[in-house]
């Protein structure tokens, strides 16, 4: 079943960002709202040849073809993951219009003020901060806040760090 | 006549091809009207024909217009690695033909021998090409319209080994381009090498 994401934008005229969190590997991360077209049900990919690896391979939704990373292989971690896990549909990463991402586990929706973030360190779980955009607290634990577009357009590798 | 290992033929031989069959090679011949493969069918839906097989677990189609013939693969043998990695050769009527191992290709981790394999023989660039593939399972028609691009990031392959994919059923299949997979690499090595 697919849920679709309310549009909320993201940085509203008093500086808020509106971040959609879930969990991958036990780590509270997040990305852009505005990003995020819509949330999906897991459902296996058709696996494609000779693919990148963190490209799981490629889903159906609506009459279009979409290519799925799993956060999960881009960020090193080799366990898969839960079998209830979501797919984010995400717009505006490289060439493709969209491209799903799967995570754990969605949590919620948090507004931010990007202005008032101090600077992340230069590593955060082990993910470089070229790849974060920030870092907030939520219920006393860090949430990553991540730049999707370079994450998931460059072939850095990244080890996720317990 | 039918010959063991002979599959079935669907279009007239290569060129250069001798007029005796030897096994491994087709040899039922069709109707001319049967031999019109990928023709257009009459009416508003255009629909083209593709052959649909097996690699992995996975299944993909090629159109039928270039294919020659489907042979079994006992006539294959590897090549010396480097420079070929993914291309195998094909004895075929007395002259050695290139032959991509799909599952090489595609990254497909090997399997043993089950039997089903087969070799599409088809025309890459206008040079005979084979495709080593785990089974062939049957013909489909699709309506070009149908067939869209593959997402940039499916595969690090060249896109041009793709004519694009379709759904049929609840599967995705992606359908390779003899003319990109005749591009490849190891393929212009192996006419180069004069092999």
């Amino acid at each position: 079943m697919a849920v679709q994401a309310e549009p909320i934008p993201p940085v509203v005229a008093g500086g808020e960002a509106s971040v959609l969190m879930f969990l991958v590997a036990g780590k509270q991360l997040a990305v852009d709202m505005d990003r995020v077209q819509q949330i999906l049900e897991y459902q296996p990919p058709t696996r494609t040849p000779r693919r990148p690896s963190s490209v799981e391979g490629i889903i159906r939704h609506k009459g279009r073809y979409l290519p799925v990373v799993s956060l999960r292989r881009r960020l090193g971690v080799e366990e898969p993951g839960p079998a209830s896990s979501a797919i984010l549909l995400l717009s505006g990463i490289g060439q493709d219009p969209l491209v799903g991402l799967t995570v754990d586990q969605v949590l919620r929706v948090l507004s931010l003020q990007p202005d008032k973030l101090p600077p992340p360190p230069p590593r955060v779980f082990g993910i470089r901060v070229e790849f974060i955009r920030g870092v907030v607290n939520a219920g006393g634990r860090p949430v990553v806040w991540l730049d999707v577009v370079k994450l998931l357009t460059s072939a850095e590798p990244i080890t996720l760090l317990a | 006549m039918t010959i063991p290992g002979a599959v079935g033929i669907v279009t007239p031989p290569l060129q250069g091809g001798g007029p005796t069959a030897t096994k491994g090679e087709l040899v039922e011949r069709l109707t001319p009207a049967k031999r019109r493969v990928g023709a257009r069918a009459e009416g508003p839906a255009v629909r083209e024909k593709f052959l649909l097989f097996r690699v992995g677990d996975e299944i993909y189609g090629m159109g039928l217009r270039g294919l020659r013939e489907v042979l079994l693969s006992d006539g294959v043998s590897s090549l010396p690695a480097p420079p070929y990695q993914v291309c195998v050769a094909l004895a075929y009527r007395g002259r050695k033909l290139p032959v991509i191992c799909m599952r090489a290709l595609f990254e497909v981790p090997p399997a043993g021998a089950a039997g089903t394999e087969r070799v599409l023989l088809t025309q890459g660039r206008g040079r005979p090409l084979g495709l080593l593939v785990d089974e062939v399972l049957e013909m489909a028609e699709v309506d070009p319209a149908r067939i869209t691009p593959l997402p940039a990031l499916a595969t690090l392959l060249d896109p041009a080994c793709f004519r694009g994919l379709f759904a049929r059923q609840d599967r995705i299949i992606l359908l390779v381009n003899e003319d990109g997979l005749g591009g490849f690499d190891e393929v212009v090595q192996f006419y180069a090498a004069g092999a």
